[in-house]
């Protein structure tokens, strides 16, 4: 199978990198009804499966679930999942041929392995819905012609969105229709249904492409989202441990700083965050921001040319095809480091301490957000996507963080993104090496504003704020937060 | 004389600019066991969680421990409200969540908890037994928390508090959802402790209460009053005399004679585990029913699949509104055409919503508000936050409130929509009984149109005049259906 992408004209290439637009709620006023009688079959049971499929019945339509004969003969998790929730369980054989609609909720990697099993089962005019463009833009599969083929993404965790369906609301969620199958021309009414059915249309809806949501999710993911805070993460630890700052203030400052701090930045964006240190702290976060991005920039751009050129999905699959030699490798790894060996201290750091006191950290994630959205801009990528994967992402995944640390981020996150996440730490810890010399304490373990008057000189406090405040992704970021009008404050005590 | 075991003095807080205490005073002796009684938001509970040292202190407050004494040197506080979390340390819960079963197990089995606490306090294992048993919790070990009701929540509060046997132990609202055996069984168990040298300090406002309670006080104007015994206090709602608002009178709800509910067979199980047998039930439109039993008897079970929000509702011979459950309607739908208040709904409501948010939100079903509301939903919302005396609130987050106001906010967001079927489960907790009965007769008032009403209580007491017909349950069975206006009327 040869990669989609690289299979297009150069047109048509550019064409499909450049779609997203942000849908109006009108755009969904006819509710469900696209699916409605439809018979709705999801493959797969994980916390995604399971907590889609609640909602979509929730929400008035005929949904059951399909697993794998030997999952559903050892009674595995997945087939408690959905037959304790009442949810009817079937085999491929049983059930694929009576869909209307084959949602496929099965991790990225057994795509390959589950489509060539059920697409000959589908019956003629199906509709096969995907939550991750991987398979068709990388790994190239052909689905049959008289099949549609569309994508809905909720951008947050399966638990989050079960929560927020039933609270009322929903979560932000990208939805596309692959080009090459829509024989009806019903895929994006199809696919707006369905957010309507696990309520992503109250929390905004992007519709995209399946080029653009994989050549975005991966450049988000491997940079700002997992790599960058892994990256900033350790090297932070580590200094601060290097110049004498207890370990176990150290650990702690670092596991939940960075959720913190992150949450500032999912309420107001980066000029909210930035806001939140000192007028002195903030000039300082600003240069050495400004540093990192010249640092880094080389590297950010070397990922997004890996990935729009198919060389990085390549050598993943590569390593698939090894038996995940080298992820294995590196996860262990991870698991080794002193920050993940050392457990939080059991000492009291006030919400605006982490600001204070890891000013480092807030300069990271400005670079990091800053960086990966301009290069993904800058390869075509439209704002709202590179919005999207960049920063409205970081405090999901400081979250993941903040529970259990860089182990736990990367087992939550998906394969594809934890590869990634190592790619891209191996490379930036030596590229920051003599950047991270010149760190002291002032800047990570101590209070920056310790010893200082706190004086700034009027112009360049004028002038930071203004470089802050009209950034793209500041103004783009504005706009697309409007439409989440509840997102909710995590705790941060 | 021995020093007292607390000595208040000065005490002082304030809630917005007025102070709720004012140079309180408070001394406590030994051998005393006090009951503070007095009107929702009016310092009591600020006070005791002084006492135990969990909020900052505005004035002087002193605690002499026995040192001789065999027990724990502690103050303990049983709050009114219960918190736990994730295995991940995250408390976003949603109260829907026990219904939905998902294999990984998200929070620690209650065994596990005591096991910890027990630990943490080097308490002895084979104390715990005969408090267990007391309160029936036995069977619950392997339960998960998320899977406890609110009244298993409380109980297992004030399991560890008994078990713990503090010097001092202060109970906040404790009987919170109680059936009567377990309020009667505590009230024993409380009182074997005070024989053992604990000292209690009790926030209620029940008439039912440890007979070793003996000092009685109020707040009044800021400052504790000693009374000789329970004080029953002044209304909540302050002006009693407010007509209702006019918008309730002008929906009616047709008298059809269908059924609005109807179950036949209806089972619901985890795993072995039967929560609800054979339940045969039917609500025709425009009839009051009380819905009771002893605590974990199923009622709330029962009630979860009335209000869609309990998946084996798909897997059952189930009427809602005239339809199978399950015939391709929303849960929106549903939710739509029911005005709903529980002790679950409360604890896991959003709390950084502000009072005229959570009013405006029962238009919408949901927990917070999405959306900005049309001008007659504005003005609806204004009217009942003036009903309920809750002017001075209006834009007051959630979390800033008092347990009581935040309820009547709540009942607010109940029947803003002025539904066709209003269903109740325990809305007067956290109020007395004057509330109580004030709270009954808006029920009344508001049902006159035909509305179907479900109301769950323990009390029969506590019923409002309307209720017609009693469901009881038992171990998950129906255990009568009868009608019980005649003998309301009688007594």
């Amino acid at each position: 199978m040869a990669n989609y992408f690289n299979t297009l004209p150069l047109r048509e290439k550019l064409n499909q990198l450049g779609v997203c637009d942000f849908m109006d709620s009108s755009e969904f006023l006819d509710g469900v009804n696209a699916l409605k009688g439809k018979k709705l079959v999801i493959v797969g049971c994980g916390a995604q499966g399971l907590n889609q499929g609640l909602n979509l019945r929730d929400s008035g339509l005929d949904v059951s679930y399909t697993l794998r004969k030997e999952a559903i003969e050892a009674k595995r998790d997945s087939w408690k999942n959905a037959t304790e929730n009442n949810f009817k369980v079937g085999t491929y054989e049983e059930l694929i041929p009576t869909a209307d609609v084959v949602i496929n909720l099965t991790p990225d990697k057994q795509h390959t392995a589950v489509v060539s099993a059920i697409m000959p089962l589908m019956k003629e005019g199906a509709t096969l819905s995907y939550s991750h463009g991987f398979n068709i833009v990388e790994e190239g599969t052909q689905i049959r012609k008289d099949l549609t083929v569309i994508m809905v993404a909720p951008k947050c965790p399966g638990s989050e969105v079960r929560a927020e369906y039933v609270r009322g609301f929903g979560v932000p969620t990208l939805i596309a229709v692959h080009p090459e199958n829509d024989p009806q021309g019903k895929g994006l009414a199809q696919a707006k249904a369905y957010c309507v059915g696990t309520g992503g249309h109250k929390a905004g809806v992007l519709k995209s492409s399946f080029v653009a949501e994989v050549k975005s999710d991966l450049m988000g993911e491997q940079t700002i989202l997992c790599g960058l805070l892994q990256t900033g993460s350790i090297l932070s630890f580590d200094k601060m441990v290097e110049k004498g700052i207890d370990a176990g203030y150290a650990s702690k400052l670092v596991q939940y700083g960075v959720e913190v701090i992150t949450e500032a930045l999912k309420q107001g964006g980066i000029t909210a965050m930035m806001d939140r240190l000192s007028n002195v702290a903030k000039i300082k976060a600003f240069e050495i921001s400004e540093e990192l991005k010249d640092i880094m920039r080389p590297l950010f751009q070397k990922h997004q040319d890996d990935i729009m050129s198919g060389e990085f999905s390549r050598t993943m699959m590569e390593d698939w095809a090894n038996g995940d030699r080298n992820l294995l490798k590196w996860r262990a790894e991870t698991g080794e480091t002193a920050f993940e060996k050392t457990p939080a201290g059991d000492v009291k750091i006030g919400e605006q301490e982490y600001f204070d006191n890891y000013t480092l950290m807030v300069a990271f994630v400005r670079a990091g957000v800053e960086l990966a959205f301009e290069t993904m801009v800058d390869a075509g990528i439209k704002p709202e996507s590179a919005y999207y994967e960049s920063l409205h992402e970081t405090p999901l995944i400081a979250n993941t963080i903040a529970r259990k640390k860089l182990f736990e981020m990367n087992r939550v996150i998906s394969d594809t993104a934890e590869y990634g996440c190592y790619l891209f730490d191996q490379a930036c810890k030596p590229l920051l090496g003599d950047f991270m010399k010149k760190v002291d304490t002032d800047l990570v373990g101590k209070n920056f504003n310790e010893g200082k008057d706190g004086a700034v000189d009027n112009r360049t406090l004028i002038e930071v704020n203004e470089a802050i405040r009209s950034h793209q992704v500041e103004q783009i970021g504005a706009t697309l937060r409007k439409a989440m009008t509840a997102m909710k404050a995590i705790k941060t005590a | 004389m021995k020093k007292p075991v607390v000595h208040i003095t000065n005490f002082n807080l304030k809630f917005q600019d007025k102070y709720v205490l004012k140079d309180l005073c408070w001394t406590i002796n030994i051998g005393e066991n006090w009951l503070l009684s007095g009107e929702s938001g009016n310092g009591k509970t600020s006070l005791v969680k002084a006492i135990a040292n969990l909020i900052p202190n505005y004035g002087t407050v002193e605690i002499n421990f026995n040192p001789a004494s065999h027990l724990a040197g502690v103050v303990h506080y049983v709050a009114n409200w219960y918190q736990f979390k994730d295995l991940e340390g995250q408390s976003n819960f949603y109260y829907q969540q026990r219904y939905n079963k998902q294999v990984a197990s998200t929070t620690n089995s209650v065994g596990s908890e005591l096991r910890h606490f027990g630990q943490q306090n080097q308490l002895k294992p084979d104390t715990l037994n005969p408090i267990l048993a007391a309160l029936d919790f036995e069977n619950l070990l392997a339960a998960t928390l998320i899977e406890l009701s609110s009244g298993e929540h409380k109980k297992l509060q004030l399991i560890k508090a008994i078990w713990l046997k503090p010097q001092l132990l202060i109970l906040d609202l404790p009987y919170n959802g109680l059936d009567s055996a377990s309020r009667r069984n505590l009230n024993l168990l409380l009182d074997h402790l005070v024989e053992d040298g604990t000292q209690l300090i009790l926030i209620s406002n029940e008439t039912e209460m440890p007979s070793s309670i003996n000092r009685f006080a109020k707040i009044e104007s800021g400052k504790l009053v000693e009374t000789a015994e329970m004080q029953h206090l002044a209304d909540l709602f302050t002006e009693v005399e407010k007509p209702l608002p006019a918008f309730f009178g002008k929906k009616q709800w047709p008298s059809v004679k269908s059924h609005l509910i109807k179950m036949i067979d209806v089972n619901v199980s985890y795993g072995d585990k039967k929560v609800l047998k054979n339940i045969n039930w039917e609500v025709k439109a425009g009839e009051k029913w009380a819905l009771q039993g002893p605590n974990g008897s199923g009622k709330s079970t029962l009630l979860s699949l009335i209000c869609a929000d309990h998946p084996q509702a798909f897997a059952n011979n189930f009427y809602l509104f005239g339809n199978l459950r399950g015939s391709g309607e929303s849960i929106w739908e549903i939710k739509e055409r029911i005005g709903l208040i529980s002790p679950e709904l409360h604890w896991y409501f959003d709390p950084s919503a502000t009072v005229w948010q959570s009013i405006v939100s029962g238009f919408y079903d949901s927990s917070g508000l999405f959306c900005e509301p049309g001008y007659t939903k504005r003005l609806q919302a204004d009217e009942l936050i003036y009903f309920f005396g809750l002017d001075d609130y209006k834009n007051t987050l959630m979390s800033q409130l008092p347990l009581g106001k935040q309820r009547l906010a709540l009942l607010g967001r109940t029947i803003i929509k002025n539904p066709e079927l209003l269903i109740l489960d325990e809305p007067c907790q956290g109020l007395d009984q004057q509330q109580t009965f004030h709270f009954n007769k808006l029920i009344d008032e508001l049902c006159k149109n035909g509305t179907t009403l479900i109301y769950v209580g323990h009390f029969e007491s506590q019923l409002p005049d309307c209720i017609e017909k009693r469901i009881v349950l038992e171990n998950g069975e129906v255990q009568a259906i009868e009608n019980i206006l005649e003998t309301v009327s009688n007594a």
